[in-house]
């Protein structure tokens, strides 16, 4: 199994920043579409190496998991 | 690892949903609710007293969940916050109070319009991360007001 990390710091003005660890491909993707999907307008995005290594299982899964339509 | 990203928040939601981010940041900020209606605010109004309105500029108050007039009044000494829907269907706040310049009572609204936005993402994401089963690993509230939360999830 993997383990998918979300550390959100929410800012005294209410500004969201997030890092995902542990999600690699492109299923750090999907869990960027959620949030900003449940919070607002992507202000800034940076992907880490971990986006570039190969994913252990297809994203559809988390997709599907997380309830966003692709 | 994975990505890093900065979210700007947008706030549209019910009026259930925006109270409860007004009385959570009524709370942090040691504000009192004295009012949920509008003939609440039919007071007596000196001609010293000043006003200032504050827009939530990404908000938006879903109109059929709210009754017309439908305001809430907050106090704090002699400064009044009151958060409604504006006419463009926004969230604002209107600080008013006698012996208080209309600087100080922008400052006010500000502050409170800063924590309501951070009180209403916080509850919309605390609400989701359980909802899709995360694991809360860490909570924390830091230094500079910021809210820090450690999510946890497995995946086949």
């Amino acid at each position: 199994m993997a383990q998918h990390d979300v550390e959100i710091t929410i800012s005294k003005t209410g500004e969201v920043k997030v890092h995902i660890k542990g999600a690699k491909g492109k299923a750090c993707l999907v869990y960027s579409k959620w949030l900003s999907g449940l919070v607002g307008k992507v202000k800034d995005q940076q992907l880490t190496s971990e986006h570039y290594e190969p994913e252990i299982k297809a994203r559809i899964d988390l997709e599907q998991n997380l309830g966003i339509d692709e | 690892m994975g990505a890093v990203l900065v979210l700007t928040p947008v706030i549209i939601a019910s009026w259930p949903a925006i109270t409860a981010a007004v009385a959570g940041a009524a709370s942090a900020m040691g504000l009192m609710v004295s009012q949920s209606v509008k003939e609440s605010v039919k007071q007596s109004q000196s001609t010293t007293e000043q006003s200032v309105e504050v827009e939530l500029s990404e908000s938006e108050v879903l109109a059929e969940s709210m009754a017309t007039d439908q305001q809430i009044v907050l106090t704090k000494g002699t400064i009044q916050l009151c958060v409604k829907r504006d006419e463009r269907g926004r969230c604002s706040v209107c600080a008013k109070g006698i012996g208080h310049s209309e600087a100080e009572l922008k400052q006010t609204a500000e502050e409170f319009t800063q924590k309501l936005t951070q009180c209403f993402v916080y509850n919309r994401v605390m609400g989701e991360l359980k909802n899709k089963d995360f694991q809360v690993v860490n909570e924390e509230v830091m230094e500079d007001e910021s809210i820090r939360i450690h999510v946890r999830r497995w995946m086949d």
